[in-house]
């Protein structure tokens, strides 16, 4: 097994496709059913597959699309941000509000960026990160409070933008798509690039995967949550302004829901709600699937009330497709290794695993506060997988 | 040699035993952790009874065999003259056998009387429980014990001590007759573990019937009334307490024939420490909270010097605090003469230190990472956090660790979670070597590993310190540290009492020290 390590890799193109095909294996239910439902759609509806109705289902989820992208960044540590539809009320207000002040409509957009984003990793990241609250606590009281925050400042009004920039970002075509959809395929490149080819993204999967694993390895921790909290206001930030540019118009209306339906969508995608695990890759899918969803059962006239029992099911039926492959798999691993304690220390070891020293009663030696027998019995022990 | 065995334990004039173990044997796949024929124990009302044995001695297995956490392969548990079988640990408390685990297992946020009268259901009334009720059959044994705790007192806010005394009172409202106390003393002061005799004794008294297990000599040898030692799974000798002396108790423990055993193994390096300059790592006047009090180590270039001592002697913490993975009271470190700031991991690897913990599965690795990422995650922390990583570099750590430490694992890019335990430990160590610290700390550094891993880990080990790399490797094995040590300290009760070279170290010399009778 270990020749493949130094020499045995398949060549080019081919060893692209495994490792392709091997990426998809946290999100090939939410892959297969968003293809079905496609498929499904695209044959019995007549007016889903036309360029404009795929355009408006697009730029439809586009808020959905860009908030679940950095709320994956979140959940892959293992927390969530309950605060992101609050983040982009807000905001949309900001832009408003300092654009009518006279600050020029660009300027006025990166101005918002940054205060969006400091915002978020300072309030939600710095709470979490640095002091360890619990995220749900957190970002459960941020949403609420800058709820209240927007209202406030905006007096329950809706504040008309005017400057070009709303135009630019929200409803302009580039290259005959609208300015939304490439903001989306943009933004989806550059959170893939940095999950899979930084070091931050691997941080990232670090911290949720062992928080103390990663801190005894040096790694920052608090600075890589105050990072990825201020990843997902970033992404709430430019979900607000898209939503201004669309409808030219800052709205003080929180959806209480969004932050809901982002979390679901990176669920379908096979992220992992314990952190470690997952990726923006099934994210985008969930997130098309959920805008399929909706669009198609309106066009096919069925009452909005059943896309939300739809997605209930299918998202419960997606975590527990994932959870008995998870099975599945470890139970493939124990068998095929014939190493069910997992204690053997090489692949090939012929000896039954419960003769190794994990299992001798006390051979295992507990140390410092860890007794064989509080732990339960040695053959108990023995017998649960290794991971 | 069993008949002969219980023969000498009980007098003429004692009536039917309490308990009595007949020829228990258990095996664990191929150990064979309790051998039959001469594995008896026999026990009467009201004594307090030692039971003593090195790790693998089979003690544990001998503890969840009488508590009916595991069921033997053959033999008989007699009470009272009658043979019975364990079913569950339910099964055992019926026949009033009780056992209180190492580890204190209270609710912290119920109050003494509820912790005392968990899982017990007399205390009903028509609508719900009766509270005074409770609080009345709890304090009744708390009284047994000359306790005054407040029965309404959460147990969060006792001393750890006192909370240890609220699990035995639990034990005891459930009419237990015989007593099981795992290592009760590991950790408590010297202070609170009399206190703990008073009680013991005072239950004897009673007629309750103790087995105390306890690796500290001193405590034993004034403690008990009579003294079972165990080794290899064979009962080698029980009898009343006055027919041993400390000198005896540990020549039955670690064997005659390893008695003297020292360092033969001729295959290591012989390293000779370079003691010239400045050591490595310098620790001094190192405490921890409750835990560490007044340490100094000195760690010199290519030296691995063993910490040993038993569980709760406080050898974890001071690896965690030295490399600042926990808070310390006081006391510097410094490295080759300069004072280091070590109060976050990060800091310390910056200085050249390295922590190898004892929990790979929680703390070593992240499993749910590729074997590859977990191998580079510490030399990779200088490059900035928004670059790419450098695959051809780690491709090249990926290739070392494979032929040198003769890791397998499928492919780089596994989960490091579907690795066998030997394979993880060596990418949780190879990480660590990848980095090229001058000083590493490693804590259990073969735990639950078999033992052909064991064996290259250790190779892998007294490899590394040829290029000058120091260590200081904790272990509750003393084979091992006798093995890998230049030297070994010994812990206990968070002091080092003893440092022993190469040539005064042996198992019995160690057992001494650690067992607090120097």
């Amino acid at each position: 097994m270990s020749t493949s390590v130094v020499t045995g890799e398949p060549g080019g193109l081919r060893r692209l496709l495994v490792a392709g095909w091997r990426g998809t294996r946290l999100f090939r239910p939410i892959l297969v059913l968003t293809i079905l439902l496609f498929i499904g759609l695209a044959t019995t509806q007549s007016g889903f597959l036309t360029s404009q109705n795929v355009q408006n289902l697009l730029t439809g989820v586009s808020g959905l699309w860009i908030i679940a992208l950095g709320m994956t960044f979140v959940l892959i540590t293992a927390g969530a941000d309950l605060s992101v539809s609050a983040i982009s009320a807000l905001t949309g207000i900001f832009l408003a509000k300092i654009i009518s002040g006279g600050i020029p409509g660009w300027p006025a957009v990166v101005l918002t960026l940054v205060f969006g984003t400091v915002l978020g990793a300072l309030v939600n990241g710095g709470l979490i990160g640095r002091f360890r609250l619990s995220f749900f606590v957190v970002t459960l009281a941020s949403m609420t409070a800058l709820t209240g925050a927007v209202n406030i400042w905006s007096g329950t009004q809706s504040f008309t933008v005017s400057s070009p920039v709303a135009l630019q970002i929200g409803v302009n075509s580039i290259l005959g798509l609208p300015a939304p959809i490439w903001i989306m395929i943009i933004a989806f490149v550059i959170s893939l690039w940095i999950q899979r080819w930084t070091y931050f993204g691997r941080d990232v999967y670090a911290v949720g995967g062992s928080i103390s694993a990663a801190r005894l390895s040096g790694v920052r921790t608090t600075r890589t949550l105050i990072i990825t909290y201020g990843v997902s206001a970033f992404c709430a930030t430019i979900a607000g302004i898209i939503s201004v540019g669309r409808i030219g118009v800052a709205a003080p209306n929180v959806d209480a829901n969004l932050p809901l339906q982002a979390i679901a969508a990176v669920l379908l995608g096979g992220t992992s709600l314990t952190g470690g695990s997952g990726g923006v890759g099934g994210t985008i899918l969930g997130v098309l699937f959920l805008g399929m969803l909706q669009n198609g059962l309106s066009i096919a006239g069925v009452p909005s009330f059943w896309q939300q029992v739809v997605t209930g099911v299918i998202l419960v039926l997606a975590v527990l497709g994932d959870h008995l492959g998870l099975i599945g798999d470890r139970m493939r691993r124990r068998r095929g290794r014939g190493d069910p304690a997992g204690a053997g220390g090489t692949v090939s070891d012929e000896a039954p695993a419960v003769a190794s020293a994990d299992a001798v009663p006390e051979g295992a030696a507990p140390a410092d506060g860890s007794p064989a027998l509080a732990e339960g019995t040695p053959v108990l022990r023995s017998s649960e997988p290794e991971r | 040699m069993s008949d002969q065995l219980t023969g000498s334990l009980v007098p003429a004039s004692a009536g039917t035993r309490l308990l009595e173990l007949r020829d228990i044997d258990k095996r664990f796949g191929g150990v064979h952790a309790l051998r039959g024929a001469n594995f008896s124990v026999a026990l009467n009302q009201g004594v307090i009874h030692g039971l003593l044995g090195e790790n693998g001695s089979g003690k544990s297995t001998l503890l969840g065999v009488l508590s009916g956490q595991i069921r033997p392969n053959s033999g008989t548990i007699v009470i009272d003259g009658e043979p019975v079988t364990f079913a569950s640990p339910v099964v055992a408390l019926k026949h009033g056998i009780a056992m209180v685990a190492q580890e204190t297992a209270v609710l912290p946020d119920l109050s003494v009387a509820e912790n005392i009268m968990l899982g017990r259901r007399q205390s009903r009334k028509a609508f719900g429980i009766s509270w005074g009720d409770v609080r009345g059959r709890a304090a009744d044994v708390l009284k047994r014990l000359n306790l005054d705790y407040d029965p309404a007192c959460p147990v969060g806010k006792l001393r750890p001590d006192q909370q240890q005394m609220v699990e035995i009172a639990r034990v005891l409202a459930t009419d237990a007759r015989i007593l099981i106390l795992d290592e009760p003393t590991s950790s408590l002061t010297d202070d609170q573990a009399g206190a703990l005799f008073t009680v013991i004794r005072r239950l004897r008294d009673q007629g309750v019937a103790t087995i105390f297990v306890s690796h500290r000599l001193d405590e034993v040898m004034g403690l008990v009334d009579e003294l079972t030692i165990l080794r290899d799974g064979v009962t080698v000798c029980s009898a009343p307490i006055a027919e041993f002396t400390p000198d005896r108790i540990i020549e039955e423990m670690v064997g005659k024939g390893l008695l003297a055993q020292r360092r033969s193994d001729a295959s290591a390096v012989t390293r000779e420490a370079s003691r010239s300059g400045a050591p490595v790592l310098r620790v001094r006047d190192l405490y921890v909270a409750n835990r560490v009090h007044g340490v100094d180590i000195e760690v010199w270039p290519g030296e691995i010097v063993g910490l040993a001592g038993l569980v709760g002697a406080g050898r974890s913490e001071m690896l965690e605090a030295i490399f600042g993975a926990v808070p310390r009271a006081s006391g510097t470190i410094e490295m080759f003469g300069k004072v280091i700031d070590t109060t976050e991991p990060r800091a310390s690897i910056a200085a050249g230190l390295g922590y190898l913990p004892p929990d790979r599965k929680i703390s070593g690795l992240v499993l749910s990472m590729s074997v590859r990422q977990n191998l580079t995650m510490v030399s990779s922390l200088d490059r900035p956090r928004f670059s790419t990583p450098r695959l051809a570099a780690e491709k090249v750590a990926m290739d070392r660790a494979v032929t040198t430490m003769h890791l397998r694992a499928g492919s780089p890019n596994a989960e490091a979670g579907t690795l066998s335990g030997g394979n993880q430990q060596k990418v949780a160590l190879g990480k660590w070597l990848a980095k090229q610290p001058k000083c590493l700390l490693l804590d259990e550094p073969t735990r639950g590993v078999d033992a052909a891993a064991k064996e290259e880990i250790h190779r892998i080990l007294r490899e590394s310190t040829a290029s000058g790399l120091a260590m200081l490797v904790s272990s509750s094995e003393y084979d091992e540290l006798l093995g890998l040590c230049d030297r070994i300290l010994v812990a206990f009760r968070g002091r080092l009492v003893a440092s022993l070279s190469r040539d005064e170290a042996d198992q019995a010399t160690i057992a001494r020290f650690a067992g607090g009778y120097s």
